[in-house]
């Protein structure tokens, strides 16, 4: 502790190269920190276990085929299954593109069944006036108030797939347990099957709610046999599998942000030992000095050792910081282009590994310049003035 | 007089490439306790590398060498340097302050080597910095210090852990001839008064007349000894 003072104050020796320092520190932490988030919310997506128990079929081909309407009824049949129902993907627009927020044609009747821990709060006289509505629709709460709508508002949606632009009323607001539950809007399946006639029989996907989550391994196997050798043969996924399918179709995100991240550390790793050369290299004498008064060479690389690691946990904590600030504008504006980032958070598993990187980046970088430091023979670090 | 710096056919040599620079050969000599030695010489004498192995932050590289008791060829890197610590008081022709403390935090500084707590290591600062006639500028920086005010802090920080030798390298170099005065009157008044061996390397005869004896080295031998006719002890 008695060594703290004089490591703060050599630290401050030269005040603006410090603070740049852990500016250029802090900016580098504060990406890693958002990027690496942004990998953790997404993977969330991936492994939601409100989701182990519900799974989805779709054509074997491709998820832009569809599969015949009756299919579900096989699938009610299964012993296992708790609940089936038709979903398929509209795609719309509300006014403008940049509004884009999640919307399903669905059998009505199975939504909060299937969805029981998604779509919460409604009464069930709303779900009976969804039900009996075709032109009916239910939406998150986060949707609604993200437009100002309200019940009996009328949505028009604009499809980009499907050649119609229908006009919803709003039959029920819902809540969820994450925001991006909240930005979805369904409506019945029936309006879209009457409105696009190459769709009458047809749907492009089935979520099965399966009684327990343990069965649903035997139940893919059951399903995908039984369709093999039908028109339309299909493939079973978890939900979870599902999600990851969807999610990647961003690209390969992960190895992105794994990719990026490394460059970030690597190019802060360069800037902090630059500048810890620098600063040991301006001290040659001084830590002559230090060792002829009687500190030893492991004294003295503990001292600069310490310094380097305080710039670097300082520049570690302002990223952070940083990071948490603005956390919230990444759910407000990302969040509303890609809806599974409105639920975005910083992970506390994150925020650690941020400030064990920059600790290790702290000790990484100093560690050659001052070990050379305190090598150097007394008498030369006196001479070098 | 007891001798607390003993040197026995010390010899240093320094190499460049495979070619041996001889800077000190075989040289003997005493100095006793409560001693003023000035060492004196042309450049390249071997006058700062004799001082620097009788400080022991250089190694000889023949002979033996007991410095206030201790055989310093025994000592490993980290005997060394707690050996210095406690017996050598370091003057430098630059001060060499550490730009970024106060006065009262350079002659801190060796105090944080003890196991003194804070109130002691400020009782031994301020009686230092007392010595050096400095109490007033105890906050102030390097910067905001003279010269020779800085050079007395630098005595301060020599003397606070109260070491039996201080060893002085062109301590009046960068002083002009009042401050240089001051300077060496307060060394002298530290032999004097507190006992304390000091040993200078200097190249001015003025600030060599201060001492009791002078030893002057040529090409790494002692070439004359000469006893300044002053009162005190030699």
């Amino acid at each position: 502790m008695k060594y703290l003072h004089l490591i703060w104050r050599s630290l401050l020796r030269s005040r603006r190269r410090t603070l740049l320092t852990v500016l250029s520190l802090g900016v580098s932490v504060f990406l890693v920190a958002t990027l690496q988030s942004i990998l953790g919310t997404l993977d969330g997506f991936a492994h939601n276990p409100d989701s182990a128990n519900r799974m989805v079929v779709r054509h074997k081909t491709s998820i832009t085929n569809v599969l015949p309407f009756r299919y579900g009824d096989w699938l009610r049949q299964q012993p296992e299954v708790e609940a089936v129902m038709g979903l398929q993907w509209f795609g719309g627009i509300y006014q403008d593109q940049r509004n884009f927020f999640a919307n399903f044609a669905v059998e009505p009747e199975y939504l909060v069944p299937m969805f029981k821990e998604e779509v919460r709060g409604v009464t069930e006289a709303q779900v009976r006036d969804f039900v009996r509505d075709r032109t009916g629709c239910v939406v998150g709460q986060a949707l609604a108030d993200k437009f100002g709508w309200k019940l009996g508002t009328v949505v028009p949606l604009q499809g980009t797939i499907f050649p119609f632009t229908p006009r919803l009323t709003i039959r029920a607001i819902f809540r969820g347990k994450r925001t991006a539950d909240e930005m979805a809007l369904y409506f019945p399946y029936k309006h879209l099957e009457e409105s696009i006639p190459r769709m009458k029989g047809k749907v492009g996907t089935f979520w099965v709610r399966v009684r327990s989550a343990d069965d649903v391994p035997r139940l893919i196997e059951r399903i995908d046999h039984h369709f093999s050798d039908a028109l339309e043969p299909t493939y079973s996924e978890t939900e979870n599998a599902f999600q990851l399918e969807f999610l990647k179709m961003l690209g390969d995100y992960a190895t992105m942000i794994h990719t990026i991240t490394a460059a970030v550390l690597a190019a802060i790793l360069i800037v902090t030992a630059s500048t810890m050369a620098m600063t040991i290299r301006e001290r040659t004498t001084e830590i002559a000095v230090f060792r002829a008064m009687g500190f030893t060479g492991r004294q003295v690389l503990g001292l600069l050792m310490a310094e380097g690691v305080l710039l670097s946990a300082m520049g570690g904590l302002a990223g952070i910081g940083l990071a948490l600030v603005t956390a919230g504008a990444v759910r407000g504006n990302i969040g509303t282009s890609i809806p599974w980032l409105s639920d975005f958070q910083l992970q506390p598993a994150t925020l650690l590994f941020c400030l064990q990187a920059t600790l290790a980046v702290g000790v990484l970088s100093t560690f050659i310049p001052a070990y050379q430091a305190v090598r150097r023979p007394i008498v030369e670090g006196l001479r070098s003035l | 007089m007891e001798a607390i710096i003993t040197c026995r056919g010390i010899a240093k040599s320094y190499y460049r490439g495979a070619l041996e620079i001889p800077v000190l050969q075989g040289l003997d000599l005493e100095i006793p306790r409560g001693g003023y030695y000035a060492l004196m010489g042309p450049s390249g004498s071997g006058k700062t590398t004799l001082l620097n192995l009788i400080a022991g932050i250089d190694r000889p590289t023949g002979g033996s060498l007991e410095v206030c008791g201790y055989q310093l060829n025994d000592l490993d890197d980290d005997e060394l340097a707690g050996w210095r610590a406690l017996h050598m008081g370091f003057i430098f022709q630059n001060y060499n302050l550490v730009p970024v403390l106060s006065a009262f935090e350079n002659v801190e500084l060796p105090l944080l080597l003890t196991t003194m707590g804070r109130r002691e290591r400020r009782e031994r600062v301020m009686e230092a910095l007392g010595l050096v006639n400095l109490l007033d500028r105890t906050g102030n920086y390097p910067r905001q210090l003279s010269g020779g005010q800085e050079q007395r802090v630098a005595i301060a920080r020599a003397i606070v852990t109260e070491p039996e030798i201080l060893v002085a390298d062109e301590p009046t170099g960068a002083l002009d001839a009042k401050n240089a005065e001051e300077v060496m009157a307060l060394l002298e008044h530290l032999n004097q008064a507190l006992g304390k061996t000091i040993l200078l390397v200097t190249h001015d005869p003025k600030a060599a007349h201060h001492a009791r004896v002078q030893i002057h080295l040529e090409k790494g031998v002692l070439e004359k000894t000469i006893e300044v006719n002053r009162p005190g002890p030699a």
